[in-house]
């Protein structure tokens, strides 16, 4: 009588593996269907790179070239240029003239974030990245500058004399 | 004689220093960098920013018996001053013990840093200084971590203020600590800036017209310990980190100062290294940490501009076309072989050492002759007579006497004027013998005025002063032979136990120079002041490697117009004699083959038949020997020009180099040493080196005498000099670098000193009735071609001018600002140029600043009529 | 100690009018010192006698001065005086007296330190308000070399003196000698290093001799009369009179002169005529703004006025110019006033005063308009004790004397500045325990 049981044994064996791929079978997949449907990425996400503006369209970025120094890939090129009021590109005496990165060597750290003083640089949501060429990885400024802000103005401003004196922002005494 | 020995202890560590040490110098001796921010080396102490504050302990003394006390254990007692002391303004004492590095210092350093920072705005992001700031190292090293002040309460001064348009102000970033001020007062002796008004409200303020009307400007931003002074040259140009050194020679003048050349590898420029900016290197026995603006603003010739040459031209059918450098060569080769006598190869002293010697081989081999592109002459007696091995300005003091003759020395070799300044501060007897006042003679012990056109009869007025047998003098310079300061200064001369001569070009050209090397020459042998260290004859050459060519054997022609319109080829290198003087067209007559190299199409190189695109300075390396006689390496900063474009076979590969026979196919721009070598070996010649110049120089040490025992490793040697500079410790001397590639060999001396003398034609000279004599001066900032390409000096530099005396300004009616036709005798050609008013000059002398222009390179008779 | 009212011997144009001439001033015994040291006494004992007499600077320092005088090197030649008559230390207008009132007196003081130190040029450097007299003291100047008592060869001898006035340009730190002697040079009014100090390296880096206006009024008595009558006024180690210049919440302000050694109490009630509308004193300056601020109990009140014992009471002589306190003035509001002056008057030069006396006067602005709280007086106390035994003159060391005392002394002005105590009439404070 043991090989009947034996026998019943392995079909109970058999029906219990198959109620998990027949129970999976019915449940709702969890794939999802890329590219048409896009997974929401989470708040702090390192995609690429923004360099963002104020409200009133002049560029964040003063040129400083920190997030040159800390990117651990060397991945950054900086160029600044002097602001005048009549071509002003970022509040205070200095902007980024020339602005690349190479994505090809960004390993998305967000270092280079980490280190800007005045937030410009921030690494957004965007990870759909391709390239057909070496060169084409290299990001310049105008690829990375976010588009204007609703009310503001597209740099170069031309704007009142003495305004815009500061590079970094209005900095509060703390409160507590 | 040897200074007394003082032993002290600087934090716990032994060391022993000459007695009058300040204890700041003392403590580096061992490795302890105390910070500074008003302190500088180079400069007395002031004691005002308060950031060297130390605990300073002295040995007490027993009032009753003059003895030293001690404790139990037999160590002195030692006594601690009551407040922190400074350690830059207290010289050390026996048995002093300095403490540095306990709470009360450091709580003294963090003090200080937390007043400075109330009042210093957070620019670190914008300031050009950042990375290499003194104060944000101090601050990061000893500051205090949060700000206890209300950034309401902060004082506001004005920012980015052009001090003139070189140089910027930050008033903000100003630490109040004063280095700029005493450098311009004390060193550079052009008092333009100084403090305004006092408490928080000092500030710089410049107080000339054009704003920081000084030479030296830029050494003020080496020195500022804060961004507060900048160049508008390196204006947000890069941030320090991101640059790299590169050891470098100054091209402009024979003074050879060393630079650093900074560059960057940057996408702007396509991926290739770029020269950002010009910073000093220490050489204390050349340059010590300065360089003139010229030298750290007048750079941009070298760089790999757009207008640069980059493949040589071949002229067909009477327009110059790009060619091949193998079409080229092949050309060349072709037309100057057999010309043998008929060849000319003309040079200037703006080529390396290396240049010139395969330039001048190249020559000689072809049976042709080399001349030397200059209108100074008397070269050939500073080979023999001139600076030997060990001579130092920083050695001339007490016992030394120094003549400058014919030489306006702050605008023809800025950094002899400040050495030779300082070694007559020293106690150096300076004797300036010109015909005209210069900036100099504010120093001098003796300041001479000899007729225009009379240097050499001055000089040998010397001699007759002091020596017995007195060939007869002319008739004008009776007068100054008679008098008592010439009598004075010729004793003073003879009596100095070690004395050199500078002799210049200021209203001189080739033949008045000549004659006045003679004189100098024969007065250096009448006081037997030669053959040693600090004796000697220095020229004061128009090019940085004039002394090199002449000990190479280069020469001058005396009537270089003839001798080229003879020629039946040319060779000209590194110059353009049409655009000097249009007399120089008359030998282009178009039956001649004319080679041009050169780095520019210049207005000579527009005539040739061939055009070789030279290397600039930057791009290779190579050496210059200086007026002192000094062989100095300088290294390459920049990849050379290519000017074929890549080979791509496939997207992404590299280019593989096409190899002919043993040697890559030439591209671009080729190194000046490297194409006479070319040529040679086109024309079948052996034992030329082409592939680096430390090849070249090396056969150069072999056959030329002077140069025996030379290699570039001698010429790489380098010592710990003295202030310290260029290392962590950046708040002690400056940003200039230290010097890690060389500090250069001198010359040994031709032998034959003694049989030098020689009574040169010393007529009079009389300024003609009507008309007069122009004489050519020069000025540092010129329209040059090595200097047109720098914008930012534009405005420096300024339009061609004449100076004329008061007297004669007056006759023709016109003033300060006014323009006259300038008609030349000779050649009859005249030009409307703008006069400035001069009213120590004498009738019927006329000053032309050379590079203007103004076709005037010895005196030369002109017509003056006002225009209108 | 009661004393007989002495005679004037400073202000002496008190008692005799018109002594602003020479004629008058000579007929007084006027120049009779001066002619006796130039024709009988040797210049060094001219020092010798000045020394004996133990007479003070009165500039605010009380070095010894002949003391100073012999200092002087004697292997640098020429040797310059100068007299400094910049007066500027708020609450201090005796110096202005005397030059008004008495300045041949003065001019002869000068004369016979120039004379002790073989010095053939003097200079007085007046601050640059005193252009009134300045022209005035050019017109006595004037007078005296037409009398032949200034000039070549006074009274037959080799000796030549001429005397010269300089005017500032509104800068109390022009009043420390080191500035004093860059501003007289033509630069920048910015103290040098010490050591070397005048005596050694003065006017031009020769050697000079730097002294207070009055000071310099007290010689030609002291050469007249003798060391021993100076020496039998005023104190052991502090003889001689004083002027006391006196301010604030006085009945009568104003100089006074008087021994030294006199107590403030008879100072401020005696001749002061006591504080107005019969409020209580509460603190005294002895010293201008320079000064710590003294609690004014009965100690304080009884304790002498001369050099040794006002440290006794925390304080320094100074000046002596006493400015008086009473219990209507709030203290924080006082040192926004002494800050305010400091930050103004700095020099610049050295970082600690220059950047510090900037940040105490708006702290002390804030504390003393309400806006602050009781961290701003810690940081204000450390901020003054940060300035302390590192600035480079005692221009930036002196302004934190105020400071630092009254924060010490007079905490609760404090508190209720910053408001954590309501001002008594309103809060009952609970009584401490006994």
């Amino acid at each position: 009588m043991s090989l009947v049981k034996d026998a019943l044994d392995g079909v109970k064996a058999t029906f219990t593996g198959l109620a998990t791929t027949f129970r999976e079978m019915v449940s709702p997949p969890v794939t999802i269907q890329y590219p048409e449907e896009k997974r929401p990425v989470r708040t702090r996400f390192k995609g690429r790179h923004v360099l963002k503006r104020y409200d009133n369209g002049l560029e964040k970025c003063i040129g400083c070239s920190l997030c040159s120094a800390a990117c651990p890939a060397d991945a950054i090129f900086v160029e600044a240029a002097e602001n005048t009021d009549d071509e002003r590109y970022s509040p205070g005496e200095r902007y980024a003239r020339v602005y690349e990165i190479n994505m090809l060597r960004c390993i998305f750290c967000g270092y280079c974030e980490d280190a800007c003083p005045t937030e410009a640089i921030v690494l957004g949501d965007n990870y759909e990245l391709s390239f057909t060429s070496r060169r084409s990885s290299i990001y310049t400024k105008e690829f990375l500058l976010e588009p204007v802000p609703e009310g503001g103005k597209p740099t170069p401003q031309k704007v009142e004399p003495g305004v815009y004196t500061r590079s970094v922002p209005v900095m509060k005494d703390p409160e507590d | 004689m040897m200074a007394k020995m003082v032993s002290l202890t600087i934090d716990g560590k032994h060391v022993e220093v000459p007695e009058g040490t300040l204890v700041v110098n003392a403590a580096k001796k061992v490795g302890v960098d105390i910070p500074v921010f008003c302190y500088h080396p180079k400069m007395e102490p002031v004691g005002m920013c308060r950031m060297c504050l130390v605990e300073i302990g002295r040995p007490m003394i027993d009032r009753a018996t003059g003895q030293p006390l001690r404790e139990e254990d037999g160590s002195l007692k030692i006594q601690f001053g009551p407040k922190l002391e400074t350690a830059c303004t207290t010289p050390v004492s026996e048995g002093m013990v300095v403490l540095g590095a306990t709470e009360k210092a450091k709580a003294g350093r963090e003090d200080n840093l937390e007043f400075l920072q109330t009042s210093h705005p957070l620019d670190c992001l914008i300031c050009d200084k950042g990375g290499e700031c003194p104060l944000q190292n101090l601050t990061m090293g000893f500051g205090p971590g949060e700000s206890r002040y209300l950034y309401d309460e902060k004082k506001h001064l004005a920012k980015h203020v052009p001090l003139g348009e070189l140089i910027y102000l930050d008033r903000e970033r100003c630490i109040q600590c004063g280095r700029c001020v005493r450098f311009q007062d004390l060193i550079a002796a052009d008092p333009v800036i100084g403090f305004s008004q006092r408490g928080r409200s000092l500030q710089i303020v410049t107080y000339s017209e054009p704003g920081f009307d000084s030479y030296w400007s830029g050494n003020t931003t080496d020195i500022c310990p804060v961004g507060a002074l900048t160049t508008t040259d390196f204006r947000f140009r890069a941030r320090p980190w991101e640059l790299r050194a590169a050891a470098s020679i100054c091209n402009h003048c024979p003074v050879g100062c060393n630079l650093t050349l900074n560059v960057r590898r940057e996408a702007v420029s396509g991926g290739k290294w770029v020269v950002k900016r010009v910073m000093p290197r220490q050489n204390e026995a050349v340059n010590e940490i300065w360089i003139c603006d010229k030298g750290r603003l007048g750079y941009h010739f070298g760089r790999q501009n757009a207008e640069r040459l980059k493949k040589p031209l071949v002229r067909k059918n009477g327009e110059l076309q790009s060619a091949t450098w193998e079409e080229a060569l092949e050309l060349v080769a072709e037309r100057f072989q057999g010309v043998g006598s008929g060849l000319i190869t003309l040079a200037s002293g703006r080529l390396s050492n290396e240049d010139l010697f395969n330039l001048g081989k190249l020559t000689q081999s072809l049976g042709g002759r080399s001349l030397l592109y200059t209108s100074m002459a008397g070269g050939d007696l500073t080979t023999q007579i001139g600076f030997a091995p060990g001579t130092n300005f920083a050695d001339m003091g007490k016992e030394s006497a120094i003549l400058v003759v014919g030489s306006d020395l702050e605008e023809e070799a800025p950094l002899w004027w400040l050495r030779v300044r300082q070694a007559a501060k020293r106690g150096a007897t300076l004797i300036v013998l010109n015909a005209r006042n210069t900036k100099l003679d504010r120093d001098a012990h003796y300041s001479l005025r000899f007729p225009f056109g009379m240097a050499a009869a001055a000089v040998l007025a010397l001699v007759n002063a002091l020596s017995p047998k007195r060939p007869e003098l002319p008739e004008s310079i009776q007068e100054l032979a008679r008098s008592n300061e010439l009598k004075g200064a010729a004793k003073a001369f003879a009596e100095a136990k070690d004395a050199v001569i500078l002799f210049g070009s200021d209203g001189m050209g080739l033949a008045e120079t000549q004659a006045l090397a003679q004189a100098c020459a024969n007065l250096l042998l009448t006081t037997d002041h030669f053959g040693r260290p600090n004796n000697g004859l220095l020229g004061v050459w128009p090019r940085a490697n004039d002394q090199g060519a002449w000990e190479l054997g280069w020469q001058p022609s005396m009537n270089l117009p003839a001798d080229l319109a003879q020629a039946q080829a040319l060779y000209i290198v590194a110059a353009d004699p049409v655009s000097d003087d249009p007399a120089y067209l008359n030998a282009f007559d178009g039956q001649k083959f004319v080679v041009v190299q050169d780095l520019y199409l210049s207005q000579t190189a527009r005539l040739a038949d061939v055009v070789f695109p030279a290397q600039s300075w930057m791009e290779r390396e190579g050496s210059y020997t200086s007026g002192e006689r000094r062989v100095q390496r300088y290294y390459p900063a920049l990849q050379p020009i290519a000017a074929l474009p890549p080979r791509v076979e496939s997207p992404g590969t590299r280019r593989a180099p096409l190899l002919t026979g043993l040697r890559a196919e030439l591209d671009g721009p080729q190194a000046d040493f490297a194409i006479p070598a070319y040529l040679a070996e086109k024309l079948g010649f052996e034992g030329f080196a082409h592939a680096s110049a430390s090849l070249v120089f090396a056969r150069l040490a072999a056959e030329t005498p002077s140069f025996s025992g030379l290699t570039y490793q001698k010429l790489a040697e380098v010592h710990e000099q003295w202030p310290i500079v260029g290392r962590a410790d950046m708040y002690y001397g400056g940003t200039a670098y230290e010097n890690t590639q060389g500090l250069g060999a001198q010359l040994a001396l031709a032998q034959n000193g003694a049989s030098l003398l020689s009574w040169p034609q010393a007529a009079d000279f009389k300024l003609p009735k009507l008309g007069g004599i122009a004489f050519p001066i020069t000025r540092l900032y010129d329209r040059g071609a090595t200097l047109m390409h720098s914008q930012l000096l534009h405005k420096r530099i300024g339009e061609p001018y004449i100076v004329l005396g008061e007297q004669e300004a007056n006759r023709l009616k016109i003033s300060q600002g006014g323009f006259v036709r300038l008609t030349f005798t000779e050649s009859q050609q005249s030009v409307v140029v703008q006069v400035k008013v001069d009213k120590n000059l004498p009738e019927r002398v006329v000053l032309a600043p050379r590079s203007f222009g103004l076709p005037v390179s010895g005196p030369t008779p002109v017509e003056l009529k006002s225009a209108g | 100690m009661s004393k007989e009212k002495l005679p004037y011997f400073l202000l002496r144009h008190r008692e005799i009018p018109d002594l602003d001439n020479l004629e008058v001033y000579r007929r007084n015994g006027g120049f009779q010192a001066f002619e006796k040291a130039v024709t009988q006494m040797e210049p060094t004992a001219v020092t010798e006698v000045v020394k004996a007499s133990g007479l003070r600077g009165r500039g605010g320092a009380g070095f010894p001065t002949g003391l100073k005088w012999s200092f002087i090197d004697n292997k640098n030649w020429p040797h310059y005086v100068v007299a400094n008559a910049d007066e500027s230390e708020p609450g201090t207008f005796k110096d202005r007296e005397i030059m008004e009132g008495n300045p041949y007196q003065f001019l002869e003081g000068v004369a016979i330190c120039a004379y002790a130190v073989q010095a053939n040029a003097a200079y007085i450097y007046l601050r640059g308000e005193f252009w009134d007299l300045a022209a005035r003291l050019d017109q006595h100047i004037a007078a005296l070399e037409a009398a032949g008592l200034l000039g070549e060869n006074l009274f037959g001898t080799k000796y030549s003196l001429r005397i010269y006035t300089h005017l500032g340009a509104g800068a109390y730190i022009c009043g420390e000698e080191t500035a004093l002697l860059e501003s007289l040079e033509g630069k920048l009014g910015q103290p040098r290093l010490r050591p070397p100090f005048p005596p050694s390296y003065g006017l031009y880096g020769k050697p000079t001799i730097v002294n207070n206006v009055e000071t310099l009024t007290n010689v030609p008595l002291i050469i007249e009369k003798g060391a021993d009558w100076y020496r039998s006024m005023g104190t052991e180690k502090s003889p001689g009179v004083k002027i006391f210049s006196l301010s604030g919440c006085i009945n009568k302000p104003g100089n006074y002169e008087l021994p030294l050694g006199t107590t403030f109490r008879e100072l401020i009630f005696e001749h002061g005529g006591g504080i107005p509308q019969g409020r209580n004193i509460k603190a005294i300056m002895a010293a201008g703004a320079s000064s710590s601020l003294i609690v004014a109990d009965e100690r304080a009140l009884d304790t002498p006025m001369d050099y040794e014992s006002v440290p006794s009471v925390g304080a320094q002589l100074g000046s002596a110019s006493v400015i008086v306190i009473d219990d209507s003035v709030s203290i924080p509001w006082l040192i926004d006033k002494t800050t305010h002056f400091f930050r103004h008057e700095s020099c610049g030069k050295c970082t600690p005063c220059r950047e510090g006396t900037f940040w105490m006067s708006h702290l002390t602005e804030r504390i003393a308009n309400g806006r602050a709280r009781r961290e701003d007086v810690e940081l204000l106390y450390d901020v003054a004790s940060q300035i302390r035994g590192k600035c480079l003159c005692a221009l930036g060391e002196f302004s934190i004397e105020a400071v630092l005392s009254g924060i010490e002394r007079f905490r609760s002005d404090f508190d209720v500045a910053v408001g954590e105590i309501q001002v008594a009439a309103q809060v009952e404070q609970v009584p401490a325990s006994d």
